[in-house]
């Protein structure tokens, strides 16, 4: 019954880790952009993205409401430009946030241990998860006529979902699928080049290999550091509009999840690397679908994690990480 | 550095000034109870569970510096260990206080299980292995129904017993003052390790491992031997508290939340000083299981909260309360509510 | 010591209800004249000023109610008296509970927050913890021991998680506390045989029945899932679980029973409850060309996206889920599209708005009270606070409200007529009402499709 192999089989469960991968891997950046520059695992990372989706899921509660879009054609056509100011203005939403959060909660423990900021991320993202709450009711209630604020809730498809291989085909790609390789690869170009090419990636890029030193050559640290956690903010908002889109569900808990799951694709890839967070979320998407199909769902994160520890033990900076320098 | 002879030769002594005080003032807490009518010392017998667990760990992030994001899993694997030796649908069942002996030597072991490959693992690179090192954890008690029953969790456990006297489930407060006395061994253990041999050369690895090495300590059996102690501790914590609720819980109650809960107990209280510690169990998990449901239920009882609007009821605001808290702490506390002190190390 | 203070009292209590020394029923006429004398003696205390009632009470409280007893029949009642619910308030189940609690609060105000003049204290009482986001054991815990300490307390209501159960039964029982659960439906709390070997023993440390529940059990829920699966003529079932005790539990009793009734199960694996998706595992299940899905979980444990991803892998199988989903939540989470003519959810008992009877009273009341429909919920938290309340009332009546009186008149609960129909607790402290419905979704709302048993 289970074909060991089956070209069709491989081919969706590709498909499908090449996509939920593209997602992890865009939160994933974020984590590590914030990492490379002040060493801070960023525990609110994953729940700043969920903040994002409950944006998105509001701005679409209100624009079928308004009579903007149809709710009826829902899944059924496309709705690109939609998506496309979703995508900014969640991205926008959460940039802007998370400079808020590293201003009033981070900032003044620049100096303390590091541990003591960890601990704070930690404090702040169990006040996010307590804002997703309270706003999972609120514009339900206004919009959709109901409670249980604390359930999962549905989000629209905003693009259609009718199978691009056919109604026949056994492998199925909708342009939920297309969505997420076209807005993620050009944010992923645009953050290279950025990072590469500009005064301010290159001041970033100073800042991560050595502060002080970076501070010395006249390099305004702290406005390095708000961009980080701009531009982090502004990625997880982004893959928050794709990943609401793609599972077409949004719940005040899934922050965590998605959390864990980027930072350890980031340090999968190396942390502090943007290609090596790119590179650990992909793998992390691919490894859990494959071991879904061929070893078993209960199993799965006995997988990915003992690939982890694998890996690092053969190469103990992650997969494109820097080899640390000993401190002399 | 350490190494200074002011320090070496400095006796230790068994406890601490402000030790006593703690330690003091949590063997008076149930006679407080005598005249007030509180109802807590039967939850804080879950923060003297934590506090060791939290001892454990403070050994780990404390001492050695090493992020240890998976400190649950050792729990669980305490737990898991004295309940399968302990009770009666196993054929072991040797009894409350050969089990406990048996999940800390367990524990330790696997402690230094993990340890050995992750040596070589820096920072936060040992952070995600331990991370992951717990989620596999759950996972296998949760899958490997044949040795730990799976979902259902094994019950029951042995109560303690102490010299003849055994331990009924109405009686918290004679639970409560054999899990501090428990708490107080496992404090002067780690004391006299912290300031004994070992204890320097984790001070001396967590502040310069090169330099460490320069002085011919070999920081991977010092960076194993804190895992093993760590992990020992949190097994021992683990088994009291599913010797408490009589049950070692689905295997989903060892999640990474706790690990996060246990670290922010170390951090909160004082990374570094077992005072701290045994305070920062108080806070964290008092408010979790005393305060915050106290809260609630005076809300209550004044009448608020009993509406069904989201916004209104108490218990909503939970996550608000023990968020903000985190964050307010350490704004003004950074170093924790009991600083250690500087001079120490 | 509390075990010997609840049979002391219940010998009191016999002696006192039952000077004849046979067994009779509470509702039957011989402890009447007892009552009579009873009602004589609080008018007598009544007429006394209130200070003298409430300094007797907080006397009979700070001494403890066990030498009260051991007097003659001349126990006065106390002033006020409080029922408790233990339920994961914080977090995810934050829906399913507060509509429970809805329930418990309209029970207690349709007797008028009285019973027998006694004022009846209710406090909702939280089990979880924000840490976990879900139960957690050690408040669970602290909440039974807080319950055994606090002498006004006189019943449980509690818990919604079967785990949850596990940890405060055995130390209510020991402390003869009475115990209704709502919300419980793994077999093993109560039915000798159906859990581990040493279940339901072990959470009865007293020898005596202190749990009960108004819910069936999963072992025949699991069986009619199992049998509705059968009659969709399906020939291979996938059967999924969410790794926790109660959807565990009840795939199990659906892999066996569709093994027993000729079905092939193709698949029997554990769901990553906290995944993004199950679009993989939806793939898994195209190739294996089952019919139907069988998933052990709930809407928490994430059955409304597994609902979703079979639809969006476009899946054909249908897909079974238990009670757990049986709730608005889990429409509004999946959405009605995933579900329609796609998923069938079976729930111990028929949907308040089919209620026949005082069901029909409690849809009605319910929807003026809060303004909405009850959801399944609502009802087993209305039946469970009924339950207790009216078996206070017969023990108020027989003269006590003392733990072990209002214990043995839950226990004695027969031919209840309640929401959910006619109904007594079995001697292993099930209820007798059997009856299971399989629903569907129809036009965004819950259809009833087929009722077994009744």
């Amino acid at each position: 019954m289970f074909e060991w192999f089956d070209s069709d089989v491989l081919l969706q469960q590709l498909l499908l880790g090449l996509s939920n991968g593209m997602i992890i891997a865009l939160i994933a950046l974020g984590y590590t952009m914030v990492y490379g520059i002040i060493e801070l695992i960023n525990f609110a990372h994953g729940d700043l993205f969920m903040l994002g989706s409950f944006l998105a899921l509001t701005l679409v509660g209100v624009a079928m409401n308004c009579g903007i879009v149809d709710p009826e054609l829902m899944g059924a056509s496309s709705h690109w430009w939609l998506l496309g100011t979703l995508v900014l203005v969640c991205g926008v939403f959460c940039g802007g946030l998370n400079l808020c959060i590293d201003h009033f909660a981070y900032k003044p423990l620049r100096r303390a241990s590091k541990l003591s900021q960890l601990v704070a991320a930690i404090g702040v993202s169990f006040i996010i998860v307590n804002v997703g709450l309270f706003w999972g009711g609120l514009p339900m209630d206004i919009l959709g006529g109901g409670g249980a604020a604390a359930a999962p809730k549905d989000f629209p498809h905003l693009v259609s979902d009718t199978n691009l291989l056919g109604e026949e085909s056994f492998v199925v790609m909708t342009w939920n699928d297309v969505v997420i390789f076209v807005v993620t690869i050009p944010l992923m170009i645009a953050l290279t080049l950025f990072v590469k090419f500009t005064k301010l990636g290159m001041a970033m890029r100073a800042t991560a290999q050595h502060a002080t030193a970076a501070r010395l050559m006249g390099v305004d640290v702290n406005k390095v550091i708000a961009a980080t956690f701009a531009i982090g903010g502004f990625l997880g908002g982004a893959a928050s509009v794709l990943y609401a889109n793609y599972n077409s569900t949004v719940s005040f808990q899934m922050g965590f999840r998605a959390g864990m799951d980027a930072f350890t694709a980031a340090v999968l890839g190396g942390i502090g690397s943007l290609p090596g967070a790119m590179l650990g979320g992909l793998l992390i998407g691919l490894v859990r679908a494959m071991s879904d199909q061929y070893v078993g769902s209960e199993w799965t994160n006995v997988v990915v994690f003992s690939l982890l520890v694998l890996i690092l033990i053969f190469r103990p900076t992650g997969l494109l990480g820097l080899k640390q320098r000993e401190k002399v | 550095m350490s190494q200074s002879p002011s320090t070496v030769h400095r006796p230790a002594g068994l406890l601490s000034r402000g030790q006593c005080i703690l330690f003091g003032a949590l063997l008076a807490l149930p006679l407080l109870e005598l005249v007030f009518d509180l109802g807590i010392s039967a939850p804080t017998r879950f923060v003297l569970g934590f506090a060791i667990v939290g001892i454990g760990l403070n050994v780990v992030v404390g001492f050695t510096g090493l992020l240890h994001l998976g400190i649950a899993a050792f729990m669980a694997i305490g737990a898991y260990a004295f309940a399968i030796l302990t009770c009666t649908i196993y054929p072991f069942q040797i009894g409350f206080w050969p089990g406990l002996l048996a999940a800390l030597l367990i524990g330790a072991v696997a402690g230094a299980f993990l340890g050995a490959p992750t040596l070589r693992l820096r920072g936060d690179y040992l952070a995600i292995v331990t991370l992951g090192f717990g989620e596999i954890v759950q996972d296998l008690l949760k899958n490997l129904e044949l040795i730990t029953k799976g979902t259902q969790g094994i019950n029951p456990l042995p109560t303690p017993w102490f010299f003849g006297a055994t331990f009924a489930s109405d009686t918290p407060k004679s639970w409560y003052f054999l899990y501090l006395g428990i708490l107080l061994a496992c404090t002067m253990l780690v004391r006299n390790l912290e300031h004994s041999r070992i204890g320097r050369q984790w001070f001396a690895v967590r502040e310069d491992e090169l330099a460490a090495r320069c002085m011919a300590i070999r920081p991977d059996r010092v960076k194993l031997t804190a895992l093993a102690v760590g992990a020992g501790l949190a097994a021992v914590g683990g088994a009291l508290l599913a010797s408490l609720i009589s049950s070692t819980g689905e295997p989903g109650n060892y999640d990474f939340q706790i690990s996060i809960l246990a670290l922010c107990i170390v951090i909160v209280g004082g990374i570094g000083s077992l005072t701290g510690v045994i305070v920062g169990a108080l806070v964290m998990v008092g408010m979790n299981s005393i305060l915050l449901p106290m809260l609630g239920q005076k809300l209550q009882q004044a009448g608020i909260g009993t509406t069904t609007s989201v916004y209104l009821a108490p218990d909503n605001y939970k996550y608000l309360l023990f968020g903000l808290a985190l964050v307010l702490m350490m704004r003004f506390k950074p170093k924790g509510i009991v600083a250690a002190k500087e001079e120490d190390h | 010591m509390t075990q010997a203070f609840a049979r002391s009292s219940k010998q009191t209590f016999d002696r006192l209800s039952n000077p004849a020394g046979g067994h009779s029923h509470p509702s039957c006429a011989s402890p009447r004249s007892n009552s009579l004398f009873l009602h004589l003696m609080k008018a007598t205390m009544q007429r006394n000023t209130s200070t003298l009632l409430t300094s007797l009470t907080a006397c009979a409280l700070a001494i403890g109610t066990q030498t009260m007893q051991a007097q003659t029949s001349a126990t006065p009642l106390p002033a006020t008296i409080k029922i408790v619910s233990s339920l994961p308030r914080t977090g995810s189940a934050n829906a399913q509970t507060t509509s429970m609690v809805n329930g418990i609060r309209m029970a207690l105000t349709e007797v008028g927050g009285k019973v027998h003049g006694v004022e009846v204290l209710y406090e909702d009482w939280d089990d979880a913890s924000p840490q976990r986001g879900n139960w957690d054991p050690a408040i669970e815990a602290a909440n039974a021991d807080k319950g055994i300490a606090d002498s006004m307390v006189v019943a449980y209501i509690g818990t919604y998680n079967s785990g949850a159960a596990k940890v405060s039964m055995p130390k209510l029982n020991a402390a003869g506390l009475a115990m209704v659960s709502p919300g419980n439906t793994y077999p093993g709390l109560t039915k000798p045989g159906t859990g581990e070997a040493n279940e339901p023993m072990v959470y009865r440390p007293s020898g005596s029945i202190n749990y009960f529940r108004v819910v069936p059990t999963d072992d025949v829920q699991g069986f009619v899932a199992a049998e509705f699966a059968k009659s969709l003529n399906a020939t291979k079932v996938f059967v999924l679980h969410d790794r926790e005790l109660y959807g565990k539990g009840i795939a199990d009793v659906f892999n066996a029973s569709a093994k027993a009734l000729g079905m092939e199960v193709v698949a029997f694996d554990g769901l990553d409850t906290k995944a993004a998706n199950y679009k993989a595992i939806a793939t898994k299940i195209k190739q294996s060309k089952a019919e139907v899905v069988f998933y052990g979980g709930t809407t928490q444990t994430n059955a409304a996206q597994l609902a979703k991803d079979l639809l969006a892998q476009k899946v054909d199988a249908k897909l079974i889920v238990p009670d757990g989903c049986f709730e608005e939540a889990f429409i509004k989470a999946a959405g009605a599209n995933a579900l329609e003519g796609r998923c069938f959810i079976t729930f111990g008992g028929v949907e308040p708005k089919l209620l026949g009877g005082k069901g029909q009273v409690f849809y009605e009341n319910y929807k003026r009270l809060y303004g909405k429909e009850p959801e399944a919920y609502a009802a087993y938290g209305y039946e469970a606070a009924k339950v207790v309340l009216t078996a206070m009332e017969r023990a108020a009546e027989a003269g006590s409200l003392s733990r072990a009186a209002v214990l043995k008149e839950i226990a004695a609960t027969k031919d209840f007529s309640g929401a959910l129909g006619n109904w007594s607790f079995d001697a292993n402290g099930d209820t007798t009402n059997k009856v299971m419905s399989v629903n569907t979704v129809k036009d965004g709302k819950f259809e009833t499709v087929k009722v077994v048993g009744s």
